[in-house]
């Protein structure tokens, strides 16, 4: 796969390892992305700077593995990030953390992208011709999937569980495509996503 | 669980996804408004998924900094929701209608926000009011993103401030009223369309008099030349209204 795998200024070794606010909104890099965003929503523009800063790699890395184009996918996380400016005073901290708030509109984004009608119409033609998915998802996403202690949690699932979930998630694809991606019940399907993502949660939570 | 996987609640972790495409999504809402618990297994795994994006971070592009950070600056910003009782953050996925009308959006932003944190707890106690919520708060950003808004600020003669955003075009209006007299128990102020067309309950105001702010109510069906009344009545509500308004603010 050519696709998703631009290489980011500053070479191999861009990752970004500060990435405040990234391990499932716990620690201090997570109150203070929360502290910005009440700030960003009352307009405060180097608050949202710092926003920025923290957040536009993990929601361009995120967008990049679902969407694969670079430029489309540099349009996406313009639009996302736009929203969190739009949309700052929407974040309830009482709802959750506000690096999954942020994350949870990239994914929406960047899902509703590659789910556009055009777009639509070649994924069910993979999903047909099956297969090659899950490889190419997990390869593209394995090459930037730095984290350690996600990838121990993601080794700990099922091997079903761990590829409905980076289906789902890095792929971007819907349970049913996920169902007819790796060939089992729809049902089955539904309960491994919903058991790995309850397992990838204890094990990040309990173990950090 | 009943066989092939039909408990909504298996459905958690597709939907902390994005993975739950329509109509099983909607249906899914309608299941995740009534059930608490369910609303927090999907917080609780959409913090797992973040977890999961922060492990592709890269660095962007310079440049993409700059275009974003300008564009921001070029960009009104949305008030704060007023369904604060939405079962998870969903983004807004209809398109916005453009043109917010800035005066009136800043002017009741404040109003909103904090009507928006007392329905939100009278909603989460009563779970079969929050779709009712829902269209309630729709219909109020509909009339407050109006083309042809506008307000009508008018004092209360027993004391605070009636507000109210009337769209033609919607036709339908949207009240707030702030600091308005405390009422002894059993009396409730009563909203009323006033005109040619007759005079109409428009509903009993929730709420009345407890906390600095009342409303946002939404009032449809106005007809020409309609008025808009408060009066106090029974909390029951009265068929007719039976004292003269305490404030009345003409429709044009």
């Amino acid at each position: 796969m050519t696709e998703g795998q631009r290489k980011p200024p500053g070479g191999s070794s861009g990752r970004r390892a500060d990435a405040a606010g990234g391990h499932a909104g716990s620690g201090p890099g997570a109150d203070q992305l929360s502290a910005l965003l009440s700030r960003v929503a009352r307009g405060d523009q180097d608050a949202y700077a710092a926003v920025y800063d923290r957040t536009a790699g993990q929601v361009l890395g995120l967008v990049l593995s679902i969407v694969r184009d670079p430029a489309q996918s540099e349009e996406v996380t313009q639009e996302v990030l736009l929203d969190v400016w739009r949309s700052a005073s929407r974040f309830d901290a009482g709802l959750g953390s506000a690096a999954a708030w942020v994350m949870t509109l990239a994914h929406r984004r960047a899902v509703d992208r590659v789910r556009s009608e055009q777009k639509a119409a070649e994924r069910e033609m993979r999903v047909a011709s099956s297969a090659v998915a899950y490889d190419e998802v997990a390869e593209a996403v394995e090459a930037r999937l730095d984290r350690e202690r996600v990838r121990r949690c993601l080794g700990s699932l099922t091997e079903l569980q761990r590829e409905s979930v980076t289906l789902a998630y890095y792929g971007g694809y819907t349970y049913r495509e996920v169902a007819g991606l790796l060939g089992v019940a729809i049902g089955t399907v539904k309960t491994r996503m919903r058991d790995g993502l309850i397992r990838l949660r204890d094990c990040l939570g309990g173990d950090p | 669980m009943r066989p092939g996987g039909s408990d909504p609640h298996t459905l958690a972790g597709a939907y902390a996804m994005d993975a739950v495409p329509e109509p099983d999504r909607s249906r899914f809402e309608r299941h995740l408004a009534r059930c608490e618990s369910c609303r927090q297994e999907v917080r609780g795994l959409r913090e797992a998924t973040a977890a999961l994006a922060a492990a592709t971070a890269i660095q962007p592009p310079a440049a993409l900094r700059d275009t974003v950070l300008r564009a921001a600056g070029q960009t009104r910003q949305l008030p704060p929701a007023v369904a604060a009782a939405s079962a998870a953050w969903a983004p807004p996925r209809h398109r916005r209608r453009p043109g917010w009308r800035p005066r009136l959006a800043v002017a009741l932003a404040g109003a909103l926000a904090a009507v928006a944190v007392a329905a939100g707890v009278v909603t989460f106690g009563m779970q079969g009011r929050l779709d009712q919520a829902q269209h309630r708060d729709h219909m109020v950003a509909a009339v407050l993103s109006a083309s042809d808004a506008t307000m009508m600020n008018r004092p209360v003669s027993t004391g605070g401030t009636a507000t109210v955003v009337m769209s033609h075009r919607e036709r339908a209006l949207v009240f707030t009223a702030a600091d308005l007299r405390v009422l002894p128990a059993g009396e409730s102020y009563e909203l009323w369309l006033i005109g040619p067309a007759g005079t109409r309950s428009a509903g009993m105001i929730d709420g009345s008099g407890h906390g600095r702010m009342v409303g946002p109510m939404v009032v449809s069906g106005l007809a020409a030349g309609d008025s808009v009344g408060m009066t106090v009545e029974p909390d029951s509500g009265s068929p007719r209204p039976t004292s003269p308004p305490l404030v009345l603010i003409g429709l044009r």
